[in-house]
């Protein structure tokens, strides 16, 4: 049960560092970047769901149709997952360097301004 | 709260979360048995009903293409976001103390050598002609417009590493990048709208399929998969510009 | 014939988007907004018509023309609009059309970036309103998020913007992660990701773990959007800082779309499989929505900074709404919706009015302004009628979601969720009257100040225009003001609503129409009850919101025993403490709320 179920635990242990990651952060640089590893665990879930025990890449190029292969709808869909967590990273950072412009600091205890 | 009450707070829940997921996640199937019925039918029917080899593409820009048309736009949103949290401040504080910290850093880097300049410039030329590759032939080969887009979108980066400024501030400030960006995201809702004309639903490939395994091929996956490529290559270069404008400004300010 | 507009109220916005993002510059700020209006507008009417179409039965559109195999293997995207989501979309597009034109006056110096991000933005809201794909409603779901991210830091000026607009984002995002696990479970146990298909392969089989924990993650995601307690921090530095035509959807549709949420995918996906633990499932949402309604109300009445107190108004509404869905039976969903499209119309008509008070006193703290709206007497009279339609009073669409409401609670037992009602009708209505009362009367002595109203928010406009109030900030405030009362004169409107909410809890028939095509016959309607008590019971609430705000304002005329207001206005130090502002305490929180409902789940549900 456990090297066939393994692969879920981890995507769940890394899920769990980086909330740890975020929660315990001195820098808003760095919570951004424990935000993308929270991500990464949702792909190592999603890719072990897929897989398909000898399966190849599904695609058909080289290899007959009806071969086994690994589930493609995973893939696409983790696809989408980068695509949208690149984009939302890209956003953070700009806040935040645009709050370091103006606040002349990363680190949100000192940033506190917005309260009770 | 203080930084111990939070993370006792923390701990305390991500214990008890990470005994939720190990109850739960042993129902999973095991890794390797994948049965669903959703990928499976995929993979028998793409090939012969988009004739596109690619599967994942097939997915991405005919099956689920309108989840493929939403995600673009998040791009489109959120780099016209970084647009607007950069934009120049009218009246803003700081300005004129942020350029003289920049102006200290610059002042003092390095000279580019010439193994660097040369082995940079020539990769341009090939990274052009792969990203174009890898975006055209979505339909046949694991790629498509997103990482082609991705590829092409560093070209200007290789510029900068191999120090030519110039080059670089021309590439990134030409109209044509904006155009590519938008025209590539509203080209992919138009050929969407465009299916609407001759009476089938949003996003159905109405386009002439072509034989599988030509570059021609597959329909409107091939021109999607071109339109995103120009988005996302708009997209990242709009970005740099964003984030390196000021830097660059400085350094062709220095050099003239 | 509606079949082909289905795709446009989101096709149109996004191409309009992108066509306004590349010729900005060229064509000049107002031709901008003028585009981004019509395109707004234009999508009001196809709503509307997609409204009209699906007002008693259920369209299912299929994209790409993929329709399922076999009848029982969806291979594409489905929309499954019901009258339900088309109404959400329709207020979608109200709202941010009535945004658009408050935002004519306002801000010089967008470069037109905030035109297309508000449109995106729309169209994210209509495409999750009307989708029937579990991964199609994450995608919508990230990008109503990231526009209304780049939205709410629009005002880069000062730091707090930045501050808030982060806060939001960080929360936001890892409760989307959430839901993509959630989804990825529930792919991983049925291989599908349409609604119908997902809720048919669970069928009745009882729930497992796995299940209960999809469950979790995704109504985790989903309710950290609609801003319920523990995952409710981010919702108030958001408003704090987001500008008034951002916040009016913000409060308007975006946190309700989160109820809709949870309550879709438990309709179509969970309900069979929890079937025989629905009272436990019951009881463990209707708490969790009480305590949202009380610290949303305390919180609110503490507040002494404008959009800070109608945000904490909005997440004691969301602890109704919640308790809405809890019910779990078709009578309290459809009271549901109806409270949603009247709470939707008035909090945003109050956001425009808070709006128009930055505009023309140039300041939002409560504190500040004691006295200085003396002569703004229209914009008095709106606050006091979103007051009064915030207390659910006759004749606010709102008194008839919550009398609907309240008698699916009694047929349940829970008699005490009225009384629920009213506290929360009574403490907000109170605020927003005890600010109206100080602000634009000037009476009783100035509000106490504390640390959040301190936070001064940079005003929208110049100050050589604060001199009057234009016509475009006005006429939208006051039109969705008189919404939330014209919603009551839709006719039917309550047969309708119990009808629509009788096929969303259907999962069957649901999937029968989703997969296999089956015209379902349109469903007779049944003749409403009455609604005396709650008018009576609303009343109240009104006169006693009155005379809390009037003993507030003048409690020092009116001797001791008015003494507990003044503890009411400055809150629990430590609950105000809590909301810290640091994105780490939320997450926290995030954590901790997911551990607890977690555990009432294993619990009480397997």
């Amino acid at each position: 049960m456990m090297t066939s179920h393994a692969p879920y635990f981890i995507a769940a242990w890394i899920f769990l560092w980086g909330l740890y990651g975020i929660v315990t952060s001195k820098n808003l640089v760095h919570q951004v970047v424990c935000l993308a590893i929270l991500q990464t665990s949702t792909y190592v879930l999603l890719l072990a769901i897929g897989f398909k025990v000898g399966g190849t890449a599904p695609v058909f190029a080289d290899i007959p149709v009806g071969t086994v292969v690994v589930d493609p709808l995973v893939q696409a869909l983790m696809l989408t997952d980068v695509v949208v967590e690149a984009t939302v990273m890209a956003l953070l950072l700009s806040m935040v360097v645009k709050a370091n412009e103006l606040a002349g600091t990363v680190d949100p205890e000192e940033l506190r301004i917005l309260t009770g | 709260m203080s930084s111990r009450s939070r993370v006792v707070l923390f701990l305390v829940s991500a214990a008890g979360l990470a005994a939720i997921f190990a109850w739960g996640f042993r129902d999973l199937p095991p890794m390797g048995d994948y049965r669903g019925p959703y990928g499976y039918a995929l993979t028998q029917v793409a090939v012969y009903e988009r004739h596109a080899t690619d599967v994942v593409n097939a997915i991405n820009y005919d099956y689920r293409g309108f989840d493929t048309l939403e995600e673009e736009f998040i791009l489109f949103a959120s780099v016209m976001g970084v647009l607007l949290i950069f934009r120049p401040a009218k009246g803003g504080k700081g300005d004129d103390d942020e350029k003289k910290k920049r102006q200290t850093q610059i002042d003092d880097d390095l000279p580019i050598s010439d193994s660097l300049r040369v082995s940079m410039q020539g990769m341009a030329g090939i990274m052009i002609v792969f990203g174009v590759y890898i975006a055209a032939h979505g339909q046949l080969t694991p790629g498509g417009g997103f990482q082609g887009g991705v590829i092409l979108a560093s070209v200007p980066l290789v510029v900068y590493l191999s120090g030519n400024w110039r080059a670089f501030e021309q590439i990134i400030s030409n109209p044509l990048v904006k155009i590519a960006e938008c025209g590539g995201a509203a080209g992919y809702a138009v050929i969407g709208i465009s299916a609407l004309f001759f009476g089938a639903h949003f996003l159905t490939n109405i386009v002439p399929l072509g034989v599988t395994g030509d570059p021609f091929s597959a329909g409107t996956i091939a021109l999607i998969s071109l339109s995103v490529g120009a988005e996302v290559t708009g997209g990242f270069v709009l970005l740099m510009h964003v984030y390196l404008q000021e830097i660059i400004e400085e350094r062709l300010g220095k050099k003239s | 014939m509606i079949t082909a507009l289905i795709p446009l109220p989101i096709a149109i916005p996004l191409i309009a988007a992108a066509f306004i993002a590349l010729t900005g510059n060229w064509i000049g700020r107002r031709a901008c907004d003028t585009l981004a209006i019509a395109t707004s507008s234009t999508n009001i009417v196809l709503t509307i018509l997609i409204l009209r179409g699906t007002w008693l039965h259920t369209q299912v559109y299929w994209f790409g023309n993929w329709w399922p195999r076999g009848d029982n293997v969806v291979l594409g995207i489905s929309f499954t609009i019901d009258a339900i989501g088309a109404s959400l979309a329709v207020l979608t597009t109200v709202l941010t059309t009535a945004g658009l034109i408050f935002a004519w006056k306002i801000f010089e110096d967008t470069e037109n970036h905030f035109q297309p991000l508000m449109l995106i933005f729309m169209a994210a809201m209509c495409g999750f309103a009307y989708t029937g794909d579990l991964f199609n409603l994450f995608v919508f779901f990230e990008l109503m998020s990231v526009s209304a991210f780049a939205l709410c830091g629009l005002k880069t000026l000062e730091p707090a913007p930045l501050q808030g607009a982060f806060n939001f984002a960080v929360v936001n995002t890892v409760g989307a992660f959430m839901i993509l696990i959630g989804i990825a479970l529930l792919y991983a146990r049925t291989g599908a990701l349409n609604f119908a298909q997902v809720g048919r392969s669970l069928g009745t089989h009882p729930a497992d773990a796995l299940v209960l924990l999809s469950l979790l993650f995704i109504s985790v995601g989903y309710l950290a959007k609609a801003a319920i307690v523990p995952f409710h921090f981010w919702l108030a530095d958001a408003h704090a800082v987001a500008p008034s035509p951002v916040c009016v959807l913000f409060s308007g549709v975006m946190v309700e779309l989160g109820i809709y949420a949870v309550a879709r995918v438990y309709a179509t996906i969970f309900q069979g499989a929890l079937s025989a633990h629905t009272s436990q499932l019951r009881e463990i949402f209707l708490v969790t929505a009480a305590i949202t309604a009380l610290v949303g109300g305390f919180m609110c009445y503490a507040e002494h900074h404008l959009k800070r107190l109608l945000a904490f108004s909005t997440i004691s509404h969301a602890g109704l709404m919640l308790a809405g869905v809890a019910l779990l039976t078709p009578k309290a969903l459809a009271g549901l919706f109806i409270y949603v499209l009247s709470h939707g119309v008035i909090k945003g008509g109050l956001f425009l009015c808070a709006g128009i008070v930055l505009h023309r006193l140039q300041r939002i703290g409560e504190s500040h302004l004691h006295g200085c709206g003396r002569g703004m007497w229209f914009t008095a009279a709106l606050f006091i009628l979103g007051a009064w339609g915030l207390a659910g009073a006759a004749p606010f669409g709102t008194l008839l979601g919550e009398s609907m409401i309240s008698d699916a609670a009694k047929t349940f037992q829970q008699d005490w969720v009225k009384y629920i009602f009213m506290f929360v009708e009574i403490i907000t209505a109170a605020a927003v009257l005890r600010v109206t009362f100080r602000i634009f009367f000037g009476w009783g002595k100035p509000a106490p100040t504390d640390e959040s109203s301190q936070v001064e928010e940079l005003p929208e406009t110049k100050k050589q225009q604060a001199g009057e109030t234009p016509a475009v900030m006005f006429v939208p405030a006051a039109v969705l003001i008189l919404l939330g009362v014209c919603i009551t004169a839709i006719p039917q409107l309550r047969s309708v609503a119990q009808a629509n909410a009788d096929s969303f809890l259907n999962q069957t028939a649901y999937a029968r129409e989703v997969l296999n095509n089956a015209q379902l016959p349109a469903p007779t309607l049944q003749p409403s009850e009455a609604i005396t008590s709650s008018i009576v019971r609303s009343s109240i609430a009104g006169l006693m919101a009155l005379l809390l705000a009037l003993g507030t304002v003048f409690r020092d005329r009116l001797g001791a025993i008015l003494n507990f207001t003044r503890g009411l206005e400055r809150g629990n130090a430590a609950v105000r403490k809590l909301h810290s502002g640091h994105p780490g305490d939320y997450v926290a929180w995030l954590t901790f709320g997911t551990a607890l409902l977690g555990g009432m789940f294993v619990w009480w549900l397997r």
